[in-house]
């Protein structure tokens, strides 16, 4: 077991390292000079050179991602600098003349716009991915096991069909066309009745008692980014459950007189949730991507607008930065879905 | 027990609604806020990076320089108490008012705000010349060292009170230069103590100050009141600012911004985007008249210049012929443009480069070019390109977000028989190649620093040519430069608007750039709002502004 997830660890280090050098390559290949970005159309020659001396844009590209790799590597090696150990915040290991060998957290380098450390801002910031992502989840099983059941115990009738075209619309819809239409219907046309802001995040400023918990910024992007796999749930439900209601054991509990409910709830949907489940593990990675879109149209403060920000603003570290987390946590998950397989199946193991 | 868990999710939702709904009408508590949203990121809150539209508005509220603006756009004494300028215009003697006192702050013994010392001003100012994107500023006006470098003691301490700035050559705007936000007073303190992220601690003398941890960068700031400022509200002789809150939102999208003004969750909104524009205006430009009595809504002139350049100094290309970029010029009908993309908002580029929002615009002094595709047809021909023929293949370069103005040109110049193709990258890449002097003919906008023609015209005076400078058309003419820098030497207004003159004549007359649009700015706020005036450099004043429900 310990082999196979060491095996599981080193294909994930390739991936993300495989990530790094893709994402690396395509930004600084990118036209669009950051200095350009920071000088806006003032400014003259010399200062530019200067800014781009200060972000060390100056040198070979290949240079460049060499320092960028060391930068990221937990151990590295630097000149021995006051800047250097303020920057890094690493324990030397190892002198060697000027330079030392340090062990240190992986240092994403600073925003080149605001000049915050890159990790601090993404540090801030992935709590509401975090958050809305979970919701939308645990909305999206709930209400979709829910309908799914509905709509297999109903099969054939108009609920059905209502409920199965609703979903398809739900599954072919972008996020970002639904956002849309959801922060215009329930945040502008119904505002008096919903009560619903446009814009928010879960942490709202107040000028009297500083930060607030606002949950219910949360109602209207948790809900769009619920809505796919909503949908897709909904589907996986109902034809799970239409599977199962057609097995012999459900027939003989009918015959044994076992009341309706208790069958559909205990021996129907507990064997039919089984590919709903796999499902819903694959999916939280997904959603993180998929609340980028929605962060951005509701205003709310997380990953996917920071990230959208930085691209437009030409801020390289914070895009590199916030691509290597993504990376990282599409890895993690991926790893401890296929230890809970290999746990469950030990085909799996084998193979 | 799913469905509970259901209900009580959905349950938890609605309280929370319903508790919230009551607090967001704002004013409910005493507190007076105004509301207002950023976009474009506002990125530091040190004067010296006031670059932005967005940096600007925040810094505004925050510090004071030695002056501000009138209505008129005249300098007016600020933090100044008096000034004395030489006979020779290079050495100007400035004296402060007493009793300025900074906002509390931890990098002050005690956390007290201090008096402003004369000593402020200084390193206030030798830091601009150091770092910053407001460098430009005093870097090339004041005196130099022997070795080209600004010189120690270009700015220099007379008293507590008092201080010098001594200037290599006369600069009749540089009055106007101190008003600008880039040279807004700052503490020794905090510039000791906060160094780099000044911008992010700022320390001022303004009406409004940033407390410890009401930034959510990207999200919203909330500026809360100075009670130690220093103006009076002179009719009724009670302290200012009127307002206690400044709640600043950061939605980058401008129909969600003009939704969150309509809804009544902003105060103000300016500059509006296409679909917002077209619920507003008419299409002649008029306010519709539904919108005009629900909110207050002013057009102004903008201090900008909308134009395409051309790269003249490449003799290999059309564009160095003069009779190709007068053709150019007659082939667009701008009154079109605007009432057709702009909905009639901004003024026909047809007399010069200066923007009609400065006070030497005269549309009698400068003609500039108005749609005539007849004349561009013959210009053509004349030219050597009847129809035309015999053109190597055009390029015109801009950047994504302005698609619609690059394909309404490419029109009018194929009525003439000018076929040109669009190449379009984003906003930074695109200035970037303008300035490498890759694009023959491209897009680009002025907006003005200061109210001063000097600030427009400075873009074509020879000794500005990029790489050192922003004369990206490399546009290079000795009577042009003569009459600029004789213009510098001219404290008297009249003959220096003479000269603007006809610096704007010659310049029209060989046509490095094709004037699309002077700019002009869609103002509009919430009748409760009183005191808040727009004015032409988009500037926002709160200090005076009241909240009467």
């Amino acid at each position: 077991m310990l082999k196979y997830i060491l095996n599981r660890l080193f294909y994930g280090f390739l991936v993300i390292f495989g990530v790094i050098t893709v994402v690396f390559f395509l930004f600084f290949a990118l036209p669009g000079d950051p200095a350009e970005t920071l000088l806006g159309n003032k400014g003259n020659a010399e200062q530019r050179k200067q800014i781009t001396q200060e972000l060390g844009l100056d040198k070979p590209l290949i240079l460049q991602y060499i320092y960028y790799l060391n930068d990221l590597s937990f151990v590295s090696i630097h000149k021995d600098t006051q800047k250097a150990r303020k920057d890094y915040q690493y324990l030397a290991i190892l002198k060697m003349g000027e330079n030392v060998l340090v062990a240190k957290m992986p240092y994403l380098r600073r925003s080149y716009l605001s000049k915050k450390r890159v990790s601090e801002i993404l540090y801030e910031d992935i709590g509401g991915t975090l958050v809305l992502a979970m919701t939308a989840m645990l909305l999206a099983s709930i209400m979709g096991v829910t309908l799914g059941v509905i709509s297999a115990l109903n099969a054939r009738t108009w609920i059905d069909y209502t409920l199965i075209t609703i979903t398809v619309a739900g599954i072919s819809t972008p996020s970002f066309v639904m956002a849309i239409l959801m922060a215009n219907i329930f945040a502008f046309y119904l505002s008096e009745y919903t009560g619903l802001r446009l814009t928010g995040s879960l942490w709202e400023l107040d000028a009297q008692y500083g930060y607030r918990i606002a949950l219910s910024n949360l109602i209207l992007p948790a809900f769009t980014l619920a809505l796919r796999p909503l949908a897709v749930i909904t589907q996986l439900t109902r034809s799970s459950m239409l599977d199962v209601l057609t097995q012999d054991y459900i027939r003989t509990a009918r015959a044994k007189g076992i009341p309706k409910y208790v069958i559909i709830v205990k021996h129907a949907l507990k064997n039919a949730l089984n590919p709903v489940i796999t499902a819903v593990s694959g999916w939280l990675a997904t959603l993180m991507a998929g609340a980028f879109f929605i962060e951005y149209i509701f205003n709310w403060k997380g990953l996917g607008k920071t990230t959208i920000q930085a691209v437009q603003e030409s801020d390289l570290p914070i895009v590199m930065g916030a691509v290597i987390i993504v990376a990282c946590i599409f890895v993690f998950v991926n790893i401890i879905v296929d230890v809970l397989y290999a746990l469950l199946d030990p085909r799996v193991r084998i193979n | 027990m799913k469905r509970l868990l259901l209900a009580i999710t959905l349950m938890s939702f609605w309280a929370c609604t319903g508790s919230n709904s009551g607090s967001q009408s704002g004013q409910g508590s005493k507190q007076k806020t105004f509301r207002y949203n950023q976009t474009g990121g506002l990125s530091s809150l040190d004067p010296a990076f006031a670059s932005t539209r967005a940096n600007v508005w925040a810094v505004t509220q925050i510090y004071n320089g030695l002056f501000d603006f009138t209505k008129n756009l005249d300098p007016h004494k600020a933090l100044a108490k008096e000034y004395e300028i030489s006979p020779d215009g290079k050495v100007y003697t400035f004296t402060i008012k007493d009793g300025i006192y900074f906002h509390d702050n931890p990098c002050f013994p005690n956390g007290k705000g201090r008096e402003v010392k004369a000593e402020d001003f200084v390193r206030s100012f030798k830091r601009l010349l150091t770092l910053g994107t407001g460098k430009w500023i005093f870097a090339d006006k004041v005196l130099k060292a022997s070795d080209g470098v600004p010189s120690d003691t270009c700015f220099r301490v007379v008293n507590d009170h008092t201080f010098k700035i001594y200037l290599q050559r006369r600069f009749p705007a540089f009055l106007h230069i101190l008003a600008t936000p880039y040279t807004y007073v700052v503490p020794e303190e905090a510039i000791d103590k906060y160094g780099d992220d000044l911008g992010r601690n700022p320390v001022g003398t303004g009406p409004f100050m940033l407390k410890k941890g009401y930034w959510d960068e990207k999200n919203k700031m909330v500026l809360h009141k100075n009670p130690k400022y220093w103006k009076n509200d002179p009719k009724t002789n009670t302290p200012l600012p009127h307002l206690d809150v400044v709640e600043v939102t950061f939605v980058e999208d401008r129909n969600t911004e003009f939704n969150m003004f309509y809804k009544g969750d902003l105060d103000l909104v300016v500059n509006l985007s296409e679909q917002s524009r077209e619920i507003v205006l008419e299409k002649t430009g008029e306010v519709k008249e539904k919108f005009a009595g629900k909110f207050k809504v002013e057009k102004i002139p903008y201090m900008l210049t909308e134009y395409i350049g051309f790269k003249v100094d490449d003799a290999s290309s059309p564009f160095s012929k003069l009779k190709v970029r007068q053709a150019l010029n007659y082939a667009v009908n701008r009154k079109g443009l605007i009432s057709v993309l702009r909905h009639g908002l901004g003024v026909a580029g047809e007399a010069g480069f200066v923007p009609i929002a400065l006070p030497s615009f005269d549309s009698t002094q400068v003609k500039g070019y108005a749609y005539n595709p007849k004349k561009a047809e013959e210009l053509l021909k004349e030219a050597g390109f009847p129809g035309g023929q015999g053109l190597p293949s055009l390029t015109l370069y801009t950047y994504t977000t302005d698609k619609e103005i690059a394909e309404y040109l490419q029109k009018d110049f194929e009525k003439i028989g000018v076929k040109i193709k669009i190449e379009m990258n984003k906003f930074s890449a695109h200035n970037t190649m303008v300035k490498e002097g890759k694009a023959g003919m491209y897009r680009a906008s002025w907006i003005g620093d200061y109210p001063d023609a000097e600030n427009f015209l400075a873009l074509y005076y020879s000794k500005n040519l990029t790489p050192n400078g922003p004369n990206t058309t490399k546009f290079s003419n000795p009577e042009y430069d003569k009459l600029f820098e004789e213009a510098h030497e001219t404290d008297n207004p009249f003959t220096r608007f003479a000269d603007y003159h006809k610096m704007d004549k010659i310049l029209m007359e060989n046509s490095p750039v094709i004037v699309l649009y002077y700019d002009e700015i869609l103002h509009m706020k919430q009748n409760y709002v009183v005191g808040l005036e727009a004015d032409v450099m988009n500037n926002l004043m709160l200090e005076n502004v009241n909240i009467k429900k």
